[in-house]
């Protein structure tokens, strides 16, 4: 477990937290604006990655190519790519989003299932089933040593133009009228209506940024792993949901820091023996117990209204989380009579068998401290944070309060 | 779609026990015509598949039409009781095990599955519930295809016994539909029944407006869990039927386009309903091969050899991917214009269309009979 195993690591984690970002972007604007989980999303990333690698393979770039000439037919491809699949996210709303935008949600999450379904499908009935190969000609294969690490000239590429991509975004909503459009809108539709906002504008825009975002994911995916197949995008598109969940869904800022996160956690996850990962399981038993020692009796002892708080009943609200599961569990049996007790000993056992599944990891993990995750668990490691975020985090690490929506 | 209506209020005149008692008779004489060759094996072998899914949708329906709740990883139990039938009756572990004990066992163990995924789950709403379970199925599925001490990974499990009942040893196609109906008939019959009752009102209730269902005594995290461990021991059965009948097994049965597709035929057929999934389960797992049929071989034989050969080709190469194409483009088309299914719930319908001038009607009158018992009560 060398420093420069750890920033390899970090490094390759950071290239690929980038690109969930660029994923991720789309996915929590289009929540933010429409409150719908854009199911297609995943698939306009692997068009946008297709129509790209499609193009530079009809412009038949190979090495013997000047340099000039590449970044011309690199250049090219891009903007074909963002044109056609902004054009794919912007019909996509069209057909299959905005005729159920009054109905039941359920009913618009299942048309944007159907709808990537027919994506894929497409895709494989145009191209094949096999992967399409990037030529490899356009890709930099440049070295850079930082503290006796290779980093790879592609990766430096991949995270600089994923900054400069948030950044413009952010300028975007911030600093133009669409952007302020846009927020009005996600507030509050009826009334940003009303204001003259025209709403479905808006919408289609936030569409067509998305998927542009996305088409420049999939370019570079494409780029970082030499080729692409038609479901890529279905796993990463669920990743990158994982990402935008965690970071706090409809918060872009939450969706870029979630995007890092799970692209870290991915790589470290698998990289790094599982006494490493016990310190993880040990910090978080540390800030458990904080929660359910310090920080929530104090919580819900300031609920007491003033006339009521008595020392005594402070004390079995404390005593509830600091002595739990004795006293917690005791409530819970007895008589139902004070709704807060109740709700206090219920959220007091709940706490403390998180705390009792952390501290249960931490020594497993300790116990094998010599072992390591077969890569082939990975992809379980996003999916694994993706359900303990969504139980006990709903809102995300940035996320106002959507308790309601959840 | 207002041919549909008609249809569907046509169809309704007749009392319902005799489309039950039609669709019955047909599927009981179904392997009779097999046998005597009237119809090729082919069609056997669908109508097999057909009832599984049968049995998989109106499961599902229990939770995403009855409860309201959407489940993208149904497959998941479905892959529980493969596996179950699988490790305990084939050469893999060196077990044999007994039919109704692994049918048992299969059906706990998914539906302690579905309790233990559910009670932290169910607490979430609409499309996060929807990516949970979805995250959960993969997570199954890559489970089922890392473990190889058991599952034998990516390989699968081959040479699956076949299922011992009192004697009758179950191998052929024509057996595995019989007991496949038997299997609908009796999950069909005991969620009919429990649909209908205190229980199931109480998961309509939730569907409708959880807030206030929770306000009028429902338990709204029991109720749902209770659906969803229901389901998932319907879905246990499908899945140890299902690997009796496939006699192997491997993980990539369990893909999530297989809770899409499940997903799909409770959509079509009308959340809600058990007849409706049935139908749902029917039309969307026989029509792709109907299409296939009508296309590569009764068309060609009808007007001549060189039908089409485009369209013939491509229909034998890449059918799976038609087939799922079909299917996408069913479900958007299906929500956009016709969300309320083919054979629609009633109240699922009123949910969908707000605006439907016969509830609107419906509406006014109620409000003119509360207008006038106030008059009343007043005077």
């Amino acid at each position: 477990m060398t420093f420069e195993h750890i920033l390899g690591l970090t490094i390759s984690g950071l290239t690929v937290g980038m690109i969930y970002a660029l994923i991720a972007l789309g996915y929590t604007m289009v929540y933010g604006v429409l409150q719908l989980i854009n199911f297609a999303h995943g698939e306009v990333f692997t068009v946008g990655g297709y129509i790209a690698a499609t193009t530079l393979i009809y412009t038949g770039v190979d090495a013997t190519t000047p340099l000039a000439a590449k970044i011309g037919y690199f250049a090219l491809a891009l903007i074909v790519s963002i044109v056609l699949t902004s054009f794919l996210g912007w019909m996509i709303e069209r057909v299959a989003y905005r005729p159920l935008r009054k109905q039941s949600r359920i009913t618009a999450l299942l048309s944007a299932i159907g709808m990537s379904i027919v994506l894929q499908n497409l895709l494989v009935i145009i191209f094949g089933p096999e992967p399409i190969i990037m030529p490899t000609a356009v890709v930099p294969t440049g070295f850079i040593e930082v503290f006796g690490v290779r980093i790879r000239l592609l990766q430096v590429i991949i995270i600089v133009t994923s900054l400069v991509l948030m950044g413009l975004l952010a300028w975007i909503v911030k600093g133009t009228r669409m952007g302020k459009a846009m927020r009005a809108t996600s507030q509050d539709m009826e009334a940003a209506e009303m204001m003259g906002i025209e709403t479905n504008l808006t919408i289609s825009f936030t569409f067509i940024v998305g998927s542009a975002l996305a088409s420049i994911g999939g370019f570079l995916v494409a780029m970082y792993y030499g080729s692409l197949q038609y479901d890529t995008g279905f796993l990463y598109g669920l990743k990158a949901f994982t990402a935008a969940v965690l970071g706090g869904i409809g918060n872009i800022y939450g969706a870029v820091v979630g995007s890092l996160i799970l692209g870290l956690a991915e790589n470290w996850g698998v990289g790094v023996t599982l006494g490493v990962l016990a310190w993880l399981f040990v910090f978080g038993l540390i800030a458990g117990l904080y929660v359910q020692i310090l920080r929530a009796p104090g919580e819900r002892v300031s609920h007491i209204a003033e006339e009521f708080r008595t020392p005594e009943y402070e004390r079995l609200i404390r005593s509830q989380y600091q002595l739990a599961p004795v006293v917690a569990v005791k409530t819970l049996l007895s008589e139902r009579t004070d709704a807060l007790v109740h709700v206090s000993a219920r959220h007091a056992v709940r706490l403390m068998a998180g705390n009792i599944v952390l501290g249960f990891f931490a020594v497993l993990f300790f116990m094998n401290g010599e072992m390591q995750f077969a890569s082939k668990w990975q992809h379980v490691i996003s999916f694994a944070v993706l359900m303990a975020i969504l139980m006990f985090r709903p809102s995300g690490i940035l996320g106002d309060n959507i308790q309601e929506k959840v | 779609m207002a041919v549909l209506d008609r249809m569907n209020s046509m169809f309704r005149r007749a009392p319902r026990w005799t489309y039950i008692a039609l669709a019955l008779a047909f599927a009981l004489i179904f392997p009779v015509l097999e046998q005597y060759g009237v119809i090729e094996t082919l069609w056997l072998r669908l109508g097999t598949r057909t009832l599984v899914y049968v049995l998989l949708a109106v499961g599902l329906n229990l939770v995403l039409g009855e409860t309201g709740l959407l489940h993208l990883g149904y497959v998941a139990f479905f892959a529980v009781g493969a596996y179950t039938t699988a490790s305990l009756s084939s050469p893999r572990l060196g077990y044999h095990w007994n039919f109704w004990v692994i049918i048992a066992l299969a059906m706990l163990l998914s539906m302690l599955f579905g309790f233990f995924i559910g009670l932290p789950t169910l607490r979430l709403r609409g499309d996060y519930l929807a990516i949970v379970t979805l995250a959960f199925g993969e997570i199954t599925r890559i489970t089922f295809n890392n473990w190889e001490s058991v599952t034998n990974g990516p390989g699968g499990i081959p040479g699956i016994y076949a299922p011992n009942l009192f004697g009758w040893v179950v191998d052929k196609p024509g057996e595995f539909f019989y007991l496949l109906l038997a299997a609908v008939i009796v999950v069909v019959w005991l969620l009919n029944n429990i649909k209908t009752s205190r229980i199931g009102r109480a998961w309509n209730a939730l569907r409708e407006d959880e807030i206030a269902s929770h306000h009028s005594g429902v338990r709204p995290l029991q109720a749902k869990l209770l659906a969803v461990v229901l389901s998932s021991g319907v879905a246990g059965l499908a899945g140890a039927i299902f690997a009796y009948y496939q006699q192997f097994i491997n993980p990539t049965y369990f893909l999530f386009m297989q809770s899409t597709i499940v997903v799909c035929m409770v959509v079509l057929g009308g959340m809600g309903s058990i007849p409706g999934a049935v139908i749902g389960a029917v039309v969307l797992d026989t029509t792709p091969e109907l299409i296939r049929q009508l296309f590569t071989k009764w068309l060609p034989d009808a007007v001549g050899a060189d039908f089409l050969p485009g369209v013939q080709t491509a229909l034998q190469q890449d059918f799976d991917r038609y087939r799922m194409l079909i299917f996408g483009l069913a479900i958007v088309l299906m929500v956009i214009f016709r969300p309320e299914g083919l054979l629609p719930n009633k109240l699922w319908r009123r949910e969908v269309h707000e605006d439907d001038p016969r509830d609107q009607a419906n509406t006014r009158q109620h409000m003119f009979d509360a207008e006038k018992g106030a008059q009343d009560l007043e005077a």
